[in-house]
């Protein structure tokens, strides 16, 4: 639980400085055993055998928990019911390998250093068979398949007075957030598990090892109260929660097992390599006339994600004819999956580079053609936007950067071997909604505490239900403290896709409503009050707005009905409003870049992000949250990017030292302003997500200004020096 | 990490007592315990140096002498190397992060394995971590790979920053032996090529220790620079790196070294480079010439032709900036 | 692990005499070589244990570690202070930064046994009781974090950093920062909270 907030920033704040806030890997358990999970060296094939006699002489070596000692589990002995098990938690249920570095052992030891060094002496035999990794390769077998219904008419603007069409590829990138993936298990009865795990959804978690063990949900219980990071890697239950339980079972003990960096890039996703060719057109006019989309990105041969990345292109702008292709290959590789804007921030990339083609083809302004062709509803549902203030970001970020100063043709601003450019990119994502559950319970001294099991990766989700239920209630932030990430609390959508505040704040408003009328019920008898929007409650008591004689102490209220506490406890999803409107969050990327076309270098000068939310329930962290997913941004156009080695199958370079991610001195000191209109259709609290659009769009606004510095199109991601120059 | 033997050395005398074919000496350790935990090396025993050899800088009438166990961070805050060695710092400083400047030391540095990914990897052939094992990187992928003195059995770089300038800038390498002899090991021989025989970095026998580094005087003064071209701003090893040093007398240049890092087995010296600009006029014109010279000589892999590109504007960048370094300084 | 000052009676000299035996094998047939070596195989595996005296936040330490051990695994796996965080384990991220004798450092790439001696300050040790380090006071207030896991690494980092003087710009302070990576990305924050303290 965390300790009220005595101080400035977060509720959770003191303790993220001072190192007590406990991550997953963090608790102490009596009699815990370390496990390591040794990793196939093959990508496709058997393991025919495993030789585990020499790491069992390592002192200290418990088990080494395989295919052939897996503890029995019931589930097994029901082909329905092992049937609906997904493969990825079944790797010690099979010898078939599908990719290299698939979990074949769990190492169990009493302590970290002897379970890492004997997971070096397993001999494993292989039987090896043919694979496939080369995505590029793969495309050329790949046969497109139609996505989603024709919009308009492909004929109809091919002879079109502009049309710019290219290829775009990008990367493979991995989400790495800093706390690598670790899972404790505790067997704490027969049949009662109990999880620390890293994960952006507790319940998620609760409901698959539920399935796997044939157990009740209620018989497990999951923690992620800290969460370092997730960006997607946390959405799914990843094997390392499945075998820290099977080892758990196996040696009757609590068994911790952590990842290790280069497993983060193998064993719970990352986002899979993409090919994607745009054309689309335009008139005299720059009104937007078309666009064909054709996407493709690799799977695992583990058929668990596929997403496709055109989604974004009939919704941005008002294109009257929309037409598009998917396929996905699926490929001798790790599982890809969710990652920050998924889909979409790929289908952005070549979107908004090929608009940005465009307009030096026909010499208009890109801030104009955007601002010119937003689609004025939503033209996938017919429905009309809510709320939707693109045009006033690409507006206000226009005139922060200094739009005006933009050459409108490259290769302008010179000084030396340094030449600048300004570039735009729009991002744009559904502000959906999800079912969401909180409680609050009040003490004697008027103290509350808000609970659910929605977790925090970072996003500031605590500090945002304490602000929340402020404004609902009217109780001082003080007073308010929060506990969260525990499957014990009121169960809560996972945390991720921009959902999480819309959702919660549903729940929020719902569980103080509840408890107002509960307070209202105890201070003046049942159905006394009708009108709760009269009633507020402050630090000592509850009262009605403008008669201060009729206000009751809680101490009255607990004393005279002796309890100890009041506890309300309600859920709450979208509603009616998915009948009439359609939702979306946005933003507007202004960047300015400097380009050394001698070394190659690319410096990020300013930075300027104007985006709509709706409200922003907390100003700090949500601007954070922004700088946080542009900083992904230029990861994703300059740095990111996870090789494969053709000949063994593997991941190269699958560490820091070998993908690089963002580091301080590659972003400047980042401008981010909002809207800050609500959208009360949306949900009580007026907010619609900011968790995407921060990265989308930003990659393309670099790319966008390199072009405009050195006049070189960039089609594939990312752009590393030695493609300047 | 397999389980070894630790002994601290405490003094000169100390450091070979407790040494056998599998035992390590450790100083920094911010590679040795990388490459341990990665079960590249299994040594037996380790070996603490810290306490044994010098980790002072002193200054002597020749030159400076920076003691095996001086830090990184230690070398780029003595006021001697950043008024009569800058390029030293300013090599230092474009590598690693300040934690890791403050742990790792001198002698560790000259010592520090490659960065090829496929070393890396214990399930992939490479010929420098297990004799006639093969190479992952011949046909792999090239972007830490060589372009120039790469063999066919390997085409690794050495990783270090520090030892370009101290390439560029005629270091000696001084060494003692398990005999108590000692030796003096010209900077440019120290390191090797890989040849058929890439399992070995440099030149340094068996179990003898480096005591330190002495890099002789110079007249560059401050016409130096150190350009390092990366895949992101800070905190990553070379694509390509290049030392410049200028001494300009009467509008021509004196003398005159140019190195480079990320493109060999070794800090890479360009003599051919030097020779061409040796009495010539310090112009953007022969410094693009000198760039051309230089990549001339490589052959890069199949994979990595990129880097001759981004070699030769480092080359000519590195120059120019000798001469603004110059007049700011 | 053991805390008593009592159990420091480490047979060091043990160690000492059979390693040299080994040393001394260059002299010995083969034969006999390769059985010795067998043997010195099987006896190398066992883990070693050392003792060690630190300084802990002020705290002294007397302890029996594995000679394997980091001073990362000894802090959080053995003294539960687990506020230093494994971001990477291999040097390449800053998250497990802490102070070897004041000076900032990566506790996974240091040997717990050569800490011998050492005075260590990890986050847990950089507030005076309930009263904060000016540091920790300027990242709550500029939002320097989000997920709070790199947060413990960059405090120590920045507190250095401040202490170094290399604070100048912001461009600097951005350098001497980029040791220690933020996948959340919260740069703003962790620049501005050195800016205002280094003032």
């Amino acid at each position: 639980m965390f300790e009220i907030l005595k101080n400035k920033g977060r509720i959770e704040g003191i303790a993220k400085v001072t190192g007590k806030a406990k991550y997953s890997a963090e608790y102490a358990l009596p009699n815990l055993a370390h496990g390591v999970i040794v990793g196939s060296t093959i990508p496709s094939g058997f393991i025919t055998n495993i030789n585990i006699e020499e790491a069992k002489q390592v002192p200290g070596v418990i088990d080494v928990l395989s295919y052939w000692n897996k503890p029995e589990v019931s589930t097994f002995d029901n082909p329905e019911k092992s049937k609906k098990i997904p493969a990825f938690h079944k790797y010690f249920h099979t010898t078939k390998i599908n990719y290299s570095d698939q979990p074949v052992a769990l190492v169990l030891a009493d302590t970290l250093e002897d379970a890492s060094y004997a997971a070096t002496l397993l001999k494993i035999d292989y039987k090896t068979e043919d694979f496939n990794v080369n995505f590029h390769e793969s495309l050329k077998d790949l046969e497109l398949k139609p996505f989603k219904a024709e919009r308009g008419n492909l004929e109809a603007w091919q002879n079109a007075d502009y049309i710019s069409e290219n290829e775009y590829t990008i990367a493979m990138e991995v989400h790495n957030p800093m706390e690598m993936h670790a899972t404790i298990a505790h067997w704490t009865a027969e049949n009662k598990l109990s999880l620390y795990d890293k994960s952006q959804g507790v319940n998620g978690v609760q409901w698959n090892l539920g399935r796997f063990f044939d157990l009740p949900e209620e018989n497990i219980t999951v923690n992620s109260e800290f969460v370092g990071g997730g960006f997607g890697s946390g959405l799914m239950t990843w094997f390392n929660t499945v075998a820290a339980s099977l080892g758990a079972k196996l040696i009757e003990r609590p068994v911790k097992v952590g990842l290790t960096r280069p497993q983060m890039f193998t064993m719970v996703g990352y986002r899979p390599t993409s090919w994607q060719k745009v054309k689309i057109g335009a008139n005299k006019d720059e009104k937007l006339l078309g666009v064909l989309h054709h996407a493709a990105h690799n799977q695992s041969k583990y058929n668990v994600y596929s997403r496709d990345l055109s989604g974004i292109t009939s919704k941005v702008y008002a294109f009257e004819n929309v037409k598009r292709f998917t396929g996905y290959s699926p490929l001798n590789l790790p599982i890809p999956t969710w990652m920050r804007g998924p889909g979409d921030s790929s289908g952005t990339f070549a979107v908004e580079s090929a608009i940005d083609e465009l307009c030096y083809k026909m010499n208009a302004d890109p801030v104009d053609i955007r601002l010119n062709n937003i689609a004025p509803y939503s033209m996938d549902s017919g429905k009309p936007w809510s709320t939707h203030y693109l045009n006033e970001c690409l507006e206000r970020g226009a005139k922060e950067i200094g739009w005006d100063d933009r050459p409108n043709q490259p290769k302008q601003l010179k000084d030396g071997d340094w030449y600048t450019g300004y570039g735009v990119g729009v991002g744009l994502w559904n502000a959906s909604r999800r079912n969401a559950g909180a409680s609050i319970e009040m003490k004697r001294d008027g103290n509350i505490i808000v609970r659910t099991a929605m977790t925090d990766i970072g996003t500031g989700t605590g500090q945002a239900i304490v602000n929340m239920t402020h404004e609902f209630l009217g109780i001082p932030r003080e007073k308010i403290s929060i506990e969260l990430g525990n499957s014990i609390h009121p169960k809560s959508v996972t945390q991720g896709g921009s959902w999480g505040l819309s959702s919660l704040s549903g729940a929020v408003d719902a569980a103080s409503t509840a408890l107002k009328r509960k307070l209202a019920d105890y201070a003046w008898g049942k159905s006394e009050v009708t009108k709760l929007d009269a009633v507020i409650l402050s630090d000592s008591g509850v009262a009605f707005i403008n008669d201060q004689k009729k206000s009751v102490s809680y101490q009255d209220i607990f004393q005279k009905y002796n309890l100890n506490e009041i506890y309300v406890e309600e859920y709450s999803n979208a509603g009616g409003e998915e009948e009439k409107y359609a939702f979306c969050s946005s933003a507007a990327h202004f960047y300015k870049v400097k380009v050394n076309v001698v070394t190659g270098k690319v410096k990020m000068d300013r930075m300027v992000i104007v985006v709509d939310g709706g409200k922003i329930i907390n100003p700090q962290a949500a601007a954070n949250q922004i700088i946080g997913a542009a900083v992904g941004g230029v990861g994703m156009a300059m740095r990111e990017k996870q090789e494969v080695d053709l000949a063994s199958g593997r991941l190269i370079g699958s560490d820091f030292a070998g993908y690089h991610v963002t580091v301080n001195a590659d972003v400047p000191i980042i401008e981010v302003s909002f809207i800050n209109k609500p959208d009360y259709n949306r949900n009580p609290a007026g907010a619609k997500g900011l968790g995407e659009v921060g990265l989308l769009g930003s990659a393309p606004a670099i790319t966008n200004a390199i072009y405009n510095a050195i006049g070189k199109r960039f089609t594939n991601l990312p752009v590393t020096p030695d493609m300047i120059v | 990490m397999k389980p070894f033997e630790f002994h601290r050395a405490i003094n000169s005398d100390d450091v070979f007592k407790h040494i056998s074919t599998t035992s390590k000496y450790i100083a920094g350790g911010t590679n040795l315990l990388d490459l341990m935990k990665k079960h590249i090396h299994e040594p037996n025993t380790i070996i603490d140096l810290n306490s044994a050899l010098s980790n002072t800088i002193e200054q002597k009438n020749d030159g400076i002498f920076l003691g095996a166990m001086t830090t990184n961070t230690k070398v780029t805050e003595n006021t001697i190397v950043n008024k009569n060695f800058p390029l030293v710092s300013k090599a230092i400083l474009a590598g690693a992060s300040p934690q890791i400047r403050n742990m790792a030391t001198t002698s560790g540095n000259l010592l520090q394995r490659t960065r090829c990914p496929y070393f890396y990897d214990t399930n992939i052939p490479c010929n420098k971590r297990k004799s006639n094992s093969g190479c992952g990187a011949l046909n792999g992928h090239q972007r830490m790979a060589g372009i120039v003195g790469t063999s066919q059995n390997c085409v690794a770089v050495h990783p270090s920053d520090f030892c370009v300038a101290l390439a560029a800038l005629d270091a000696e390498v001084f060494i003692t032996k398990t005999d108590s002899t000692t030796e003096k090991i010209p900077f440019k021989d120290f390191h090797r090529l890989p040849e058929n025989n890439p399992e070995k970095d440099n030149n340094l026998s068996d179990n003898a220790i480096i005591t330190g580094v002495f890099i002789p005087n110079n007249n560059f003064g401050n016409t130096v620079s150190y350009v390092k071209i990366r895949e992101r701003d800070s905190y990553a090893f070379a694509l390509v790196s290049v030392a410049a040093a200028l001494e300009i007398k009467d509008d021509k240049i004196k003398k005159v070294r140019l190195a480079s890092g990320g493109v060999a087995h070794k800090p890479w010296r360009w003599f051919e480079a030097e020779k061409f600009l040796k009495n010539k006029k310090a112009s953007r014109d022969n410094f693009i010439k000198a760039a051309e010279l230089i990549v001339s000589k490589t052959k890069p892999l199949p994979n990595n032709t990129f880097k001759v590109t981004l070699l030769k504007g480092a080359v000519e960048t590195a120059l120019m900036q000798c001469l603004t370094n110059t007049s700011n300084g | 692990m053991s805390h008593s000052k009592n159990e420091n009676t480490f047979s060091r000299r043990f160690f000492i005499k059979t390693s040299s035996a080994f040393t001394a094998l260059a002299l010995v047939p083969h034969s006999i070589k390769a059985f010795y070596n067998d043997i010195k195989e099987t006896y190398f595996t066992k883990k070693v244990v050392l003792p060690i005296y630190l300084k802990i936040n002020g705290k002294d330490y007397n302890l029996n570690a594995d000679s394997r051990t980091t001073l990362l695994d000894l802090l959080r796996e053995n003294l539960n202070l687990t506020g230093t965080k494994k971001g990477c384990d291999h040097g390449q991220c800053g998250a497990c930064t802490v102070h070897i004798n004041g000076q900032r450092a990566l506790s996974c790439l240091s040997l717990a046994a050569m800490m011998q001696g050492k005075e260590i300050t990890t986050i847990e040790g950089l507030a005076n009781g309930d009263n904060l380090h000016p540091m920790q006071e300027a990242f709550l207030e500029h939002d320097g974090y989000q997920c709070g896991y790199c947060t413990p690494g960059q405090i120590m980092s920045a507190v250095a950093c401040v202490n170094e003087g290399h604070t100048k710009s912001i461009e600097e302070i951005k350098e001497y920062m980029s040791g220690n990576i933020c996948r959340c990305g919260a740069y703003n924050g962790i620049t501005n909270a050195i800016k205002s303290v280094a003032k």
